[in-house]
Formats: C-alpha cells, structure tokens, sequence
C-alpha cells in the first residue's frame, strides 16, 4: 500500500514517516514543499493520503473524482461511520486521511491512530510555547512598568510592584494587564 | 449566557458581516457569545460542522447542500436559516488567455469569444474554483454553457484555493479563474489578469454565501440561534452602508483577516470594482427555497446527483428555514416577504415583492441568457 503524506511541517512529518516505515507493506512519499495536493496525487498516484489539515489546498480533494481525468479513481475521506468519537478526535488534532476507491480500502484506524497522535502532541508542544512565550512577554512588560514607575515616579522597586499590583486588585485584573496599560498610555508599549 | 457559538469563515470579504457583529459587539446587544475560527479550506468548514466542532459558518449554498445530501463524506443535516450575501464573485482570465479574448462586451460575447478560444486550444484550458461545491463553479458552468462551451469538455475545472490561484494563473498552470472578492481585484492589481466579468453578470442579484447551522445544534439552542440571526442582520445593514466600508475594509484588511485593503474596499459599496458585494437590502438576507431549488437544479444538470433519491432531494431544499428567520426580521422591522408570491427570479428590471406590512422594491434578477 503506497501513503502519501502532505504536510509541510518537516518536524512532524519526519517523525510520522519514522513511525509509518515500521508498518510492513507500507510504502511511503512525501508532497513537496510548494506542490499543489491535487498534483501530487495524480503524480504518486497513492493508496492513502494523509493530509495536514491546516492545508488551503485540501478543498482540491472534494472534487478530484470530477477533476482529474488523468486518475479517475475517486478518492474519499477515510470516515469511520460507527464513531463519529474517532473522527473528531482527528479533526480537531487537525489530520485526516483519504482513501483513493477502487483498492480494497485498508484498515485505516492503525495508521490514522498514529497520525492523531503525533499531531495532538505537536499541537500541544505549540501550545505549549506559546504559553512560555507569553509568560516571558508579560514578564518583560512588567519588569518595563517597574523601570517606568522607577525613573518617572521616583519609586523604589517594592514600591513600584506594589503600585502595580494595587492597581490589578483594584480593578480586578492580572497584573500584566496593567504594566500593558502603563507602558500604552506613555507611549512605551513597544520593547 | 451559553457557551459560545463556535463560527467559522474563511478569508474572504464576505465574511465580513460577523467581523462586524463581533468587532461593533452585535453579538454581546444579542445576548450571545462568539468564537470566531478562520479556516483554511471549505472542506474544514463541512467536516467541523459535520463532527460538531463547529455550531455555525459562513458556507457556500451547494457545499450546505452537498453536506446535507452525504455528497463528500457522512451525511450531516445542516440548515440554512439566512442569506449573508450576494454577488461579489469575479470570472478572471490570465494577461494572455485576456488579450486573446479581448474586448469590454456583455457575458454572452465574453463568453463566446471565450468558447471560440477554447477550442483552438490544443489542450482544453484548466479553469480554477474555490471548491467543486460552490456558487462559483455553478455560475461559471451556467455561463460557460449558455456560450457554447461544454464545462465538463471544452475546459478542464480544478479546485484551487484563492490566496493560490493568481500565483498559479501568473505561472500559467490554469487560464482562469473564478473565485469571490477580493480575489478579482488582487490578480489585477498583481498583473496577472484582467477581470473578464463579474457574477452577477451572470445571474443578476444571486446569492452568495449563507448562513449554515447544525440542524442538532439549532434544535437545542433555539434563544441562541436567534440572537445570532439578529445580530447577523443588523450587521449586514452596516456593511450596506456605504458609510462604514473604510471601517469594513479595515476590519477585512490588517485589523483581522489580513487581506488587501484595498481590493476589498473596490468590492463593498460605493467601491470601484467591476462586481460587488451586497449584505443587507432589499432582501439579501432571506433564505429562498428557490435558490436552493436552482443550485439543486444545477448539481443535477451535471450528473452530481446521480443517485439521490428525489425525495432527498425535497429535504434538501427543505433545509432552507425561513420560518426560523421570520420572528426576528419582523422585530428587526423588515417587510416580510411570501416566497410563496414569486417563486421565479428572472426579472429584467426592477421589481415589486409583495410583502408584509409593506411591499420590497427588488432589483433585477435575470440570468446573462434571459
């Protein structure tokens, strides 16, 4: 069975190729980077397609039994009609897979499980970033506010953090929210 | 207040209604809560809506229909309690394909210049829509078609999306396009292509993208759905308005979807594109069961709904909710019409819709072959 993957993630694609080749019977190709889905399909002419589905180009796949009459073969969203569960729990880790009709349709549910799995854990990896990149964004906004409140009010350290602080349960915000609001209104919000 | 209504839309100026809603907090005077998700297909609007991943979304009529049918993928009831806008989609051709075409001529002649260099081509030309289910793809069969041209023969049509498809034209891989704004605009102002004609010189005044709920979903929130559908209408008014569209523009541009400000200033009202966008007057907003009859009409004429039970296809049409959008327009103080009075749209000019309390002065609605 040949799968063909597109997603032009290079980390995560790596990764799930590696997971994918200990499959026996698998063989495997990847979309490059700037090919359009529908020409790579009609070029690897695959079994399976994996597709990120962050891709703008996967609306192609919709239509390619209409559209491509170099491969006819219809290809379907691989759908697992008795649960509906499994095929959330792909679409909102952001994959799905397709099954090009005409081959015996495989057992998908192994190798989309992986797929899954793979891209729930870069999704929370990314999340994950972020969140540390916004702590130590709003970290720097409040050391800035602090450095403000020093230099302009002549306040000593503590007294600054407390300025700041008072503020943010006064009005029942977080503390960040306000050094923002400092750092705006004098025209230095940007580092 | 519930949880909040998950919404998805695409990058595209016709979104630009809940953008308004939730940037002019419509929603919040409803009594709703919103999460705007912006998508990167169609198909992640159907299998999201499908899956329950998303409530609501900014569809394309025949992709609502489709999914409502099982045409790609589960079958999924969705509903379309409201029409968000019409027209607004451009037909473009490539610099070349547009100078051996040539001329500034009504659709027909267009059109059958068109045909006449189709058929000289060695190869039958690759044309790009935005999804095989969509207004786009129909109208430009229509159109093709009522010039002469066969769209299943004489041109080859491919999906494309739209922020990849002028690059795809400047390289030569399609002829042509047909995709809503600001994408006209953007090919032009690349020199790419020329805009050949737009939409509704195709079928005058034709719906564009609609509302579509979960069928489940509305059930269970019926307070929800209204609130949705009233801040909806009052935000299509807005966007009417030729007053708010640098407000508008903004708003599609770098405050939130990032598109070209300036070719989606040309598509909302009072702009200089060729084709435009209405959201609002005189009845954008109802959902006429005679629209989904003719998009239905159209996927069979093609042989998409080979298959399908007849009776499918009368739930199908059925899926159009009026009577969920009546209670709310009356108290938004619309005139509300009977669809029942004028079931065929093909006027040459301007119109009366009888309606109550008092009549809609229609505009014209005639297709480029009438």
């Amino acid at each position: 069975m040949h799968v063909l993957l597109a997603d032009d993630d290079a980390v995560r694609a790596v990764a799930l190729m590696r997971v994918l080749a200990a499959v026996p019977g698998l063989t495997l190709s990847r979309l490059q980077s700037g090919q359009l889905l529908a020409d790579a399909v009609a070029v690897h002419a695959p079994d399976v397609v994996i597709v990120d589905m962050a891709r703008p180009d996967r609306d192609a796949l919709d239509g390619v039994r209409r559209v491509t009459e170099a491969n006819p073969r219809p290809i379907v969203m691989f759908v697992d009609q008795d649960d509906p569960d499994f095929m959330e729990a792909a679409i909102s880790a952001g994959v799905c897979s397709y099954n090009v009709a005409g081959v015996p349709p495989p057992d998908m549910r192994p190798i989309l499980r992986a797929a899954i799995a793979l891209f729930r854990r870069h999704k929370e990896a990314q999340d994950e970033l972020r969140t540390v990149q916004n702590r130590l964004e709003e970290r720097g906004m409040v050391d800035r506010a602090k450095a403000l409140l020093i230099r302009e009010r002549r306040m000593t350290e503590p007294d600054a953090y407390r300025w700041l602080r008072r503020r943010a349960m006064a009005s029942g915000r977080r503390i960040p929210e306000i050094a923002r609001d400092l750092l705006h209104d004098s025209g230095k919000a940007q580092p | 207040m519930s949880q909040p209504v998950r919404i998805g839309l695409l990058r595209l100026a016709d979104s630009a209604p809940v953008l308004v809603a939730a940037n002019r907090g419509l929603f919040e005077d409803c009594g709703i809560a919103v999460q705007i998700s912006v998508e990167p297909s169609w198909a992640n609007i159907a299998d999201k809506l499908i899956y329950g991943l998303l409530d609501a979304a900014v569809m394309l009529p025949p992709l609502a229909l489709a999914c409502t049918l099982g045409l790609r993928g589960v079958r999924a009831p969705l509903l379309v309690p409201m029409g968000i806008s019409e027209g607004g989609n451009s037909v473009v051709l490539s610099s070349d394909v547009a100078a051996a075409v040539g001329g500034e001529t009504g659709a027909i002649a267009t059109g059958r210049r068109f045909a006449a260099w189709a058929h000289a081509q060695p190869e039958p030309p690759r044309l790009a829509v935005v999804h095989v289910f969509s207004t786009h793809n129909l109208l430009l069969r229509y159109w093709l078609a009522a010039c002469g041209a066969d769209p299943d023969r004489d041109v080859r049509i491919v999906s494309v999306p739209p922020e990849l498809v002028v690059t795809a034209m400047a390289e030569g891989a399609v002829a042509g396009f047909c995709a809503g704004a600001p994408w006209g605009t953007v090919a032009e102002e690349q020199g790419a292509g020329r805009v050949a004609l737009g939409s509704s010189e195709i079928w005058a005044s034709h719906p564009e993208k609609c509302l579509a709920v979960r069928a489940a979903w509305a059930a269970d929130n019926p307070l929800v759905l209204q609130g949705l559908l009233r801040a909806l209408l009052r935000a299509g008014r807005v966007c009417d308005g030729g007053a708010q569209a640098e407000a508008v523009a903004d708003l599609l541009g770098p405050e939130f979807l990032g598109l070209s400000r300036t070719a989606c200033r040309a598509a909302l009202p009072g702009g200089d594109a060729r084709e435009h966008l209405c959201f609002h007057a005189p009845a954008v907003w109802f959902p006429w069961r005679g629209h989904a009859s003719w998009f239905l009409g159209q996927m069979t004429r093609w042989g998409w709904l080979d298959g399908i039970a007849e009776q499918d296809e009368r739930a199908a049409v059925q899926s159009y909710r009026p009577d969920l959008l009546e209670p709310v327009a009356r108290s938004e103080g619309l005139n509300w019409p009977d669809e029942a009075r004028h079931p065929q749209r093909r006027h040459r000019g301007a119109w009366i819709w009888e309606a109550d309390p008092g009549p809609i002065n229609m505009r014209a609605d005639a297709f480029c072959d009438d």
